[in-house]
């Protein structure tokens, strides 16, 4: 009783630490509320978190592999690059596709497949070769997003097969199925990373990967199961963009990187490893998915967004550090 | 396989060239290699326009240098016309899409005698023997008028506009807005600065029609990047029905892809401009050929249904861009009926 008593304060600190963004989505809310009567309606708040629900789960994926000391650009390619090469050995020549014929049911897990593959050769090059995170990832954003422009030809997929774009289309119990999809993989994740030892083993190994080794972990094992995971799941947010847009463009995906990096620093993940929760960085993503959606409200000069957008993402920065009370980094 | 192709085609190209630099100049009239410069791959009109080029350049037998791409980067675009010039090119077709930033490029080429062809863009400065281009501010005066005719003068549409830097997308933007306050004051309208992307529209759009339900319009930029966001938000909200059913949603979009017309055919959607890929490459071709033969031209009508006009610093074919309707969507000199 004593050991499974005494981190509880500890967990409880922690907590408030990851709130930090809180007061930051409380002002938004208000300020949304005030200048525009659309914004507190349930569909709109909803229509918030439809559109976050993808980018939602390459912040998660980043968050978990930012804990772990690592870094991964290559997540923004998966996500146009996975459906495609899925949905091209899928489809007729006629439509594009490779000609296969392969049945349209194995769509879902030939992304998975896809993404889950990438993540590993990610693994393979940092873990095996021990290169640089930063450049072989950002050499692979390159690659992986060619994979799409390649066998593509820079031609959107306008044809796809209805299994692909299911899940993020589809409404479960009046919500729309990517917010159940994010929310629970979120729920895991907080789950994992707080409470389960493998979750914890990613602190040990991002705060001091030496240390973590010498405690028993094994290092390397975990290292390349973040990086797969974190394939898998800009795979099943490529996925869930896909059925959100009903075609797979030549950009998809293209950009997201920065964002998701806002997404979890703002929301309290150390860029150097081992600090950070899975809940912080979902704070994150709320906050620019309703910047984004206000600034849509009040229709603010397409000339000017940037710089707004922008400011607001500084200004939550500081918030958040204010309120965290330490220095980030 | 896209870059094996690449170097297998700058090796041979290194091997003609060696060998035809002697005869160019002594072939005279008509003689001579066109070098081209793709702006980008990544889009669906350009790779149909990238398509036609070969194509036209053995109609027209313009003798015709393996193409670059300079991938939407004027940088590289200044580079790959370096490299066209080095190999013996003696015209020079391109498509810079920032129209400032290649100023310089087309001051040099002017210096070595090159006469310089752009498609879709007017440089903003630098000498052109002819710009090649639709109009892109008659793009939004038609899709203004096609929604302010079919809305009856009044309510709400929504522009889904490109990206801002580019002067496509502004000239398209601007004309759309002046058309609807000079000749429709009674509708309002909402820009979403989507910048060419299919996500943003996606989300822009949702947000837009939770905000106002009685939008009755929406002008699409680029077809081929809008489209399919905006059926899939219409389909969602349950928007997507025929133009008889008073919830029906007028859509007009910009581009004229085979997948367009196919939406239109189905009801989905209602009209498209439709920016002519393949006059692009013909006229892009046709007057680098007249270049390099020393033929002038004169601002006025063409043979072609276009006007030539007067540039302070060259000369620009406006080529027509028909509206296309349920009426007259297979027509089949329309080129998004043309491609597979």
């Amino acid at each position: 009783m004593t050991t499974l008593t005494a981190p509880v304060p500890r967990v409880r600190l922690a907590r408030f630490r990851d709130l930090t963004l809180v007061p930051v989505i409380v002002i938004l809310l208000v300020v949304g509320a005030f200048l525009d009567p659309t914004f507190m309606t349930a569909g709109n708040l909803t229509n918030v978190l439809q559109q976050q629900a993808a980018i939602s789960l390459l912040v998660l994926a980043e968050a978990m592999i930012l804990i772990a000391g690592k870094f991964d650009l290559s997540l923004e390619s998966t996500v146009g690059t996975a459906p495609a090469i899925a949905v091209m050995l899928v489809i007729p020549v006629t439509a594009g596709g490779f000609g296969l014929g392969l049945p349209g049911a194995l769509v879902i897990p030939l992304a998975l497949l896809v993404g889950a593959a990438i993540g590993a050769f990610n693994g393979f090059l940092i873990v095996r070769f021990k290169l640089s995170a930063f450049i072989v990832t950002l050499a692979m954003l390159i690659i992986v997003h060619g994979f799409l422009q390649g066998p593509t030809e820079g031609k959107t997929l306008f044809q796809l097969p209805d299994s692909i774009l299911y899940l993020g289309s589809a409404t479960w119990l009046g919500l729309p199925a990517a917010i159940w999809i994010a929310g629970a993989l979120f729920a895991a994740g907080i789950f994992g990373l707080g409470y389960l030892r493998l979750g914890r083993a990613l602190y040990a190994i991002g705060g001091n990967a030496d240390a973590a080794r010498a405690a028993g972990i094994r290092v390397d094992r975990v290292l390349y199961g973040v990086f797969i995971l974190g394939g898998t799941l800009a795979a099943l947010a490529g996925i869930l963009e896909t059925g959100r847009l009903g075609a797979i463009g030549n950009n998809q995906g293209v950009g997201w990187i920065f964002m998701v990096f806002a997404a979890a620093v703002i929301g309290g993940v150390s860029m150097d490893g081992g600090k950070g929760t899975i809940l912080g960085a979902l704070t994150g993503v709320l906050v620019i998915g309703l910047v984004q959606n206000i600034l849509t409200l009040i229709g603010v000069s397409g000339f000017w967004q940037p710089v707004i957008y922008g400011g607001i993402i500084l200004i939550a920065l500081m918030i958040s550090r204010i309120a965290g009370g330490k220095a980030q980094d | 396989m896209k870059f094996g192709s690449a170097v297998a085609a700058a090796a041979l190209l290194a091997v003609v060239t060696a060998c035809g630099s002697g005869t160019t100049t002594a072939a005279g009239e008509g003689g001579g290699k066109v070098g081209i410069d793709h702006p980008r791959a990544d889009s669906d009109f350009w790779n149909s326009y990238i398509k036609y080029v070969p194509q036209m350049a053995s109609e027209l037998k313009v003798d015709l240098m393996p193409p670059t791409n300079s991938q939407n980067d004027v940088a590289k675009l200044v580079n790959n016309v370096q490299a066209l010039v080095g190999k013996g090119a003696k015209v020079i077709v391109m498509a810079p899409q920032d129209t400032g930033a290649i100023a310089n490029t087309l001051q040099q080429l002017e210096n070595k005698k090159i006469p310089v062809v752009t498609v879709d863009t007017r440089p903003d400065k630098g000498k052109v023997y002819m710009v090649v281009r639709a109009d892109n501010r008659a793009y939004g005066t038609k899709a203004c008028e096609f929604l302010g005719e079919k809305l009856g003068g009044k309510g709400k549409v929504v522009q889904l506009q490109g990206s801002l830097g580019s002067i496509n997308g502004r000239d398209r933007s601007e004309a759309f807005l002046e058309c609807m306050k000079s000749k429709y004051p009674g509708i309002t309208v909402f820009s979403e600065p989507t910048e060419w992307e299919g996500s943003k529209a996606a989300s822009m759009l949702q947000t837009r029609l939770e905000q106002n339900p009685d939008i009755k319009g929406i002008y699409m930029h680029a077809g081929g990047v809008h489209l399919a966001p905006t059926l899939q938000v219409l389909k969602q909200k349950g928007l997507l029905v025929p133009p008889s059913d008073p919830k029906h949603i007028f859509v007009v979009s910009n581009d004229g892809i085979p997948q367009e017309f196919e939406a239109i055919r189905k009801g989905d959607i209602d009209a498209t401009v439709s920016q002519p890929a393949d006059l692009y490459a013909k006229y892009a071709l046709f007057y680098a050929k007249a270049a390099m033969e020393g033929k002038t031209f004169k601002p006025g009508p063409t043979d072609h249904d276009s006007t030539i006009i007067q540039l302070p610093n060259g000369l620009e074919d406006q080529l027509p861009a028909p509206l296309v309707t349920k009426d007259n969507v297979d027509d089949k000199s329309l080129w998004g009926n043309q491609v597979k």
